[in-house]
């Protein structure tokens, strides 16, 4: 198990930064807000931390919290601007607002280190702290997707109208989300610019948002769970297939468009059907043979 | 001047390049994400050809234009078409058919980027661009050949759309489909149709801007993708002659910021035209029809 460990310590640590990233992007997709805006918050996130660290001296975690926090106050910032706008300008504004989020790394001069990108913010992080940060992130969706809360927010996303008339007070939850995508998408990219010690702007682009879009929509859309398993099968799947190494962003492309088509719910989606079915018939047995005792 | 002519020749290319989007997002309501990678992988299959045997200006952007229909034909028939059949609703499938069509770009991306390694390629090509003199300005004649196909097809385009019987058909399903349908109005043959003009538009604009600038990268075609965006924004969605001046404010726009010696600012001026349509005006410079909003 150790070794194990050992061997694949960096997929680990990707594994849980990725599942981080997808969070962000999901977050505000379960609360009926198509916002790629977690993808920008990473790079603010990520910026913000290096910057910390590499300019003002501060250490590890103080940087990583105030990243965290920045990205969250940027992004909630964004909702208030584009709260009104629905569907596919949203999902435009908001790419667009990550890409303006890297047009400005680049012309941030010294303070970002321009096209170059920063280097040398290496943060004392490992593998637990990362996960002690995702259990936490973890804890609180479960919160949003369990009991009342949970079926509030399916309401929110699904029937804005019939939420409004039952009382919730729809904008207030969809402007929730882009703070939680915020502060997640931060955390996301401060974490994995302090683990690699630099950050590009080339990094925070449209391929990220893909990135992010892949894990959640192979995975499943609906739950962290699917989140969880879309970043464990994109992370792990090039080193078990080495057919997939070589063309990886084709495989990608492949898995999300087949996912878009067939399976909208993702592969958490399918397990939860097969389960479903599965009980169905053993329930029909069971009274087909309560029947026929009767 | 000079540079109000290449002001003109960029926004012609952007606008062939809109217009197909423009066509079938205001139509049949499919913002397809692919676009870029049909234009991208069109001029690269006009590379391809072009390696094995030289080719003159007409026969390379004939195998272009064919091959981009053919992309946007298959992807309409394999993706988007089985999405909106399997869709209970308009908004979830808007939803998918982005999400699809960021997965279907992804495919046709990576592969050119596998083959040439991500380094720009150009066209093997009898042609030679020679330079006119037009009232003491300088004109390539394929600037010339961009700016005519641009307004003849933008113009053009504009008037099918208003007049024809199947510019008709196609308003009506972009303000109703159903009724639309219930009115005697073939659907999915008209949506078919749609996309592979649009295709075939796309692959023109990728064959007129490789001969332009000599190469592109594999990435051009993302970058175009929000340009186009933010024309379709600013000119509203569904109208054809909104479209067509879009294009050539954004190309004003983009070389005004260029001239003030902004030059790493230029790709925030489409992001940030975006925003301020959206939030303005977002009904657009001529659109009609109101953004839906909940």
């Amino acid at each position: 198990m150790s070794d194990w460990y050992a061997m694949n310590v960096v997929l680990i640590q990707t594994t849980l930064t990725t599942l981080l990233l997808a969070l962000s992007i999901q977050v505000p997709i379960r609360f009926g807000v198509f916002s790629f805006a977690g993808v920008g918050a990473f790079g603010i996130g990520g910026y913000t931390a290096a910057i910390a660290m590499v300019h003002l001296g501060w250490t590890t975690w103080p940087s990583v919290a105030l990243g965290a926090v920045l990205a969250g106050v940027v992004v909630f910032a964004l909702g208030l601007v584009v709260q009104r706008l629905t569907g596919l300008y949203m999902g435009m504004a908001t790419i667009a607002f990550t890409l303006i989020v890297s047009v400005v790394a680049v012309n941030g001069g010294e303070l970002t280190g321009g096209p170059g990108g920063l280097f040398g913010a290496l943060g004392e992080i490992d593998t637990g702290h990362i996960l002690a940060v995702v259990v936490v992130v973890v804890a609180v969706l479960v919160w949003t997707e369990a009991k009342g809360m949970g079926r509030r927010v399916d309401t929110v996303r699904e029937d804005p109208e019939l939420a409004t008339a039952m009382g919730i007070d729809v904008a207030r939850y969809r402007l929730a989300s882009f703070a939680i995508s915020g502060v997640i998408g931060g955390l996301a990219g401060a974490i994995t610019t302090l683990l690699r010690s630099t950050i590009t702007p080339a990094e925070v682009n449209f391929h990220m948002v893909v990135l992010a879009l892949t894990a959640i929509i192979v995975g499943g859309a609906r739950s962290w769970l699917g989140a969880f398993i879309g970043a464990v099968i994109f992370v792990w799947l090039p080193t078990v297939i080495s057919f997939v190494q070589e063309w990886e962003k084709v495989v990608y492309g492949f898995l999300v468009a087949v996912a878009a088509i067939y399976l909208p719910n993702g592969v958490l989606g399918l397990i939860k059907d097969l389960v479903h079915r599965l009980r169905t018939r053993q329930e029909r047995a069971r009274m087909a043979v309560l029947q026929e005792k009767g | 001047m000079q540079d109000l002519l290449n002001v003109v020749t960029l926004g012609s290319i952007y606008l062939l390049f809109a217009l197909g989007m423009a066509l079938v997002w205001g139509t049949i309501g499919i913002l397809n994400f692919a676009h870029g990678a049909t234009f991208m992988f069109s001029a690269f299959v006009g590379h391809l050809v072009t390696r094995e045997t030289e080719l003159p200006f007409l026969p390379v952007v004939a195998v272009s234009v064919l091959v981009g229909a053919a992309i946007a034909a298959l992807t309409q028939l394999l993706a988007f078409q089985p999405i909106l059949k399997r869709s209970k609703n308009q908004h979830a499938a808007e939803m998918r058919i982005l999400i699809g069509g960021i997965g279907v770009a992804a495919i046709p991306l990576a592969l050119a980027q596998h083959q040439t390694r991500s380094s720009p390629f150009g066209f093997n090509s009898s042609y030679d661009a020679e330079v006119m003199d037009v009232f003491g300005l300088r004109l390539t004649t394929t600037s010339a050949v961009i700016i005519v196909s641009g307004l003849a097809i933008g113009i053009g385009l504009t008037v099918w759309v208003r007049r024809s019987r199947q510019g008709l058909a196609l308003r009506a399903i972009g303000v109703d489909a159903e009724t639309a349908a219930g009115m005697g109005v073939n659907r999915t043959a008209l949506a078919f149709g749609t996309m592979a003009t649009a295709g075939a538009l796309a692959g023109l604009a990728g064959a007129l801007l490789t001969f332009q600038l000599g190469a592109i990268a594999p990435e051009t075609g993302d970058q175009l993708l929000i340009k186009a965006f933010a024309i379709i924004v600013l000119g509203g969605l569904g109208s054809m002659a909104g479209t067509v001046i879009g294009a050539y404010v954004l190309a004003g726009a983009e070389t005004l910021v260029l001239n003030l010696n902004y030059g790493t600012w230029v790709d925030a001026v489409s992001f940030g035209l975006i925003f301020l349509i959206l939030l303005a005006r977002p009904q657009g410079l001529l659109g009609r029809k109101e953004v839906r909003r909940t």
